[in-house]
């Protein structure tokens, strides 16, 4: 069994507008010890998918449908039938425990009134129970664990004192105080410079080798999808559209929107001419009946338009949603 | 291509910071002494880490800063005697593009306006001229005549940065200075805004100083790439020259960290990788900049800083090249 299992998940935001379907209906899942990338635009609801499964969603999102299987227990909130106390509770006691999370903005979500050690220990002192005496010798191992050099002056140092990189360091061994089941980083080297992003995606890589924790790397960044990645899930307008090994996606992609995607992304070590995908994302307010990808698409047919295609099998590990392989049989 | 349209010699643009009751005065040495040219019809890219003074240099050749030393010269004169009419004239041949699309439009003007006021700025043509020229902008940068009349919040990030392109063109310039325009974009839409600006290069032949932080999108636009480091720029060179054999080590350990979209790749790739952080400008190393982080530095390079110098086809500013 796999260490997270969604199925058929689906997320809506209210607004005044109408409602946003971020999240329509995605099914995935990730075992311990691989690093899993979801690529997407911004608006492909790659981030909102996995705060669904955080239960981290904004005051106006909320999880319509479907399962979240985590280490074997359902935690997505349906199944606490409309108890919020005690899914909330349950989730206090995962998040940052087994299962944690690593941000995108190492700025905003480290306390700037508060010193790095403070921040480092409060997972462990609100999950593990280690007597006080015990706490600064695991904090320093931590920082240690993450390549911070001097880690006993860093630790009572504050967030503003530190660099980019720095923080985004200390985000993650905040992240794996704990030593999670599974880890969910969210952009987490968009903020930086490349030479500081090389660094963080081996110390990802490294830390999963160690700790065999499964990873989920979100991301819209192919470069780094293809050094950290052995699995992809491409999203685009809410949906999966394909899902395959790396090698599989980048040396086989078979739906048109992986293909465009790959096409106009910039390789510094070729030569060749960039196509763009031309127009822009769906309105996910009233996403279009068939594929999300129907107005973009240089091959789309009629049926497009009306029916989303069902996702077919190309082999054990790759999987495409789109008429063209449903046609074609490839 | 023969003509440099733009000369830059021994450029420094200085903050000063602190200096209260107790603090010391110090100062950000943001760029310092940077001399490069730019041809005509020609795309020169800089690129570097954050901090490294590539945006506060685009926005000195604009005169959004003032240089604390050094020259500019623009289409052969020296923009720094500039005054009244001439630096209007200045000002309509050196445009800039920002950014982040959602902060550099006013919320609060139709897309029209925002097109047609630096022509009001600088009384060109008859109001119906304007119009006229405002519908031919749209056209051009891919956008609708009936978007006119629209407020930059119904557009998505992409289409206000073809609203913001089409804004710099109003007043025809000679030169754009772009500052990591496609950064706040998505990757499709990205390779959009790029495409664009080299086809609107080739039909009007302006001359581009692309600043970006993401090497592959500049190497695909550039001709000339310069790299920059804590304000002084350590290399220059063709585009593909400098991506093919870089020779300065910090450009050799910035190009090593690019994750390049091919797995295969990656897993063979040996990891070149840098060290540390980028020092503070404020406390600038002495000698080359780099030393602090470089593989291979000596006693010589703490005490003396390495000038350009031509090196093959590049120019690179390093002790270990001479």
């Amino acid at each position: 069994m796999s260490l997270l299992e969604i199925k058929n998940l689906t997320t809506s935001f209210s607004t005044e507008q109408g409602s946003v379907q971020a999240v329509r209906g995605i099914s995935l899942a990730v075992d311990q010890g691989e690093i899993v990338g979801i690529v997407g635009e911004s608006g492909s609801g790659k981030s909102q998918s996995m705060y669904s499964v955080m239960g981290l969603l904004s005051e106006n999102g909320r999880v319509e449908e479907g399962s979240i299987l985590f280490d074997g227990k359902e935690i997505s909130p349906k199944y606490f039938d409309g108890n919020e106390k005690a899914y909330e509770k349950y989730m206090e006691s995962i998040r940052g425990n087994t299962l944690s999370m690593i941000f995108q903005d190492p700025m905003s979500f480290l306390n700037p009134v508060l010193t790095i050690e403070k921040q480092l220990v409060e997972p462990l002192k609100n999950h593990r129970k280690i007597p006080a005496a015990e706490l600064h010798q695991r904090a320093v191992e931590l920082l240690t664990q993450v390549g911070i050099p001097s880690p006993e002056e860093r630790l009572k140092q504050y967030p503003h004192q530190l660099s980019g990189g720095m923080r985004q360091r200390v985000i993650i061994a905040i992240a794996l105080a704990c030593t999670p089941k599974m880890i969910i980083a969210d952009e987490p080297t968009t903020a930086l410079d490349v030479t500081i992003q090389a660094k963080i995606i081996e110390l990802i890589k490294e830390l999963k080798e160690k700790t065999g924790s499964g990873v989920i790397l979100i991301t819209h960044d192919l470069g780094v999808v293809a050094s950290a990645c052995s699995r992809i899930y491409i999203m685009y307008g809410g949906k999966i559209v394909e899902t395959g090994l790396a090698d599989e996606i980048f040396y086989s992609p078979q739906h048109p929107y992986t293909q465009g995607l790959l096409a106009c992304v910039n390789n510094p070590e070729s030569d060749n001419e960039l196509q763009p995908i031309p127009g822009s994302p769906p309105d996910l307010i009233s996403p279009p009946a068939g594929c999300p990808f129907v107005d973009r698409c240089s091959q789309a047919m009629k049926i497009c338009k009306q029916y989303m295609p069902r996702e077919k099998r190309l082999s054990e590990t790759h999987g495409v949603s789109c008429w063209l392989t449903e046609k074609g049989g490839i | 291509m023969e003509q440099p349209i733009l000369r830059v010699e021994g450029l420094k643009t200085h903050f000063p910071v602190g200096g209260g009751l107790f603090a010391k005065k110090q100062v950000v040495k943001a760029v310092n002494e940077v001399s490069f040219q730019v041809m005509q019809n020609e795309t020169f890219g800089l690129v570097g880490e954050s901090g490294c003074g590539k945006s506060t240099l685009g926005r000195t050749l604009v005169k959004i800063y003032e240089p604390t030393a050094g020259k500019i010269e623009f289409m052969g004169r020296d923009v720094g005697s500039l005054s009244g009419q001439e630096l209007q004239e200045f000002r309509r041949n050196m445009q800039m593009i920002f950014q982040d699309p959602y902060a550099s439009l006013n919320p609060r003007m139709t897309v029209g306006e925002i097109i047609r006021e630096p022509m009001d700025i600088h009384n060109i043509g008859s109001p119906k001229e304007r119009e006229e020229k405002v519908s031919s902008l749209l056209e051009t940068v891919g956008l609708k005549p009936d978007h006119v009349r629209r407020y930059p919040h119904e557009f998505s990030g992409g289409q206000r940065q073809r609203i913001s392109i089409a804004r710099t063109l109003a007043l025809d310039p000679k030169f754009i200075v772009c500052d990591e325009p496609i950064s706040a974009l998505d990757v499709s839409i990205q390779a959009q805004i790029i495409n664009l600006l080299e086809r609107i290069q080739q039909e009007r032949g302006i001359s581009y100083l692309f600043i970006a932080h993401d090497l592959g999108a500049v190497k695909h636009i550039s001709q000339r790439i310069g790299a920059m480091y804590l304000g002084s720029l350590v290399e220059v060179g063709e585009s593909s020259e400098l991506y093919h054999r870089p020779l300065h080590p910090y450009t050799q350990a910035l190009l090593s960290s690019i994750p390049i979209p091919d797995p295969e790749r990656m897993r063979s790739r040996p990891g070149l990788q840098l060290d540390g952080d980028i020092p503070s400008p404020l406390d600038i190393p002495s000698g080359c900049p780099f030393r602090t982080r470089c593989p291979h530095a000596t006693q010589r390079c703490a005490e003396e800083k390495p000038q350009l110098r031509q090196v093959g086809s590049s120019q690179v500013a390093c002790h270990l090249y001479e």
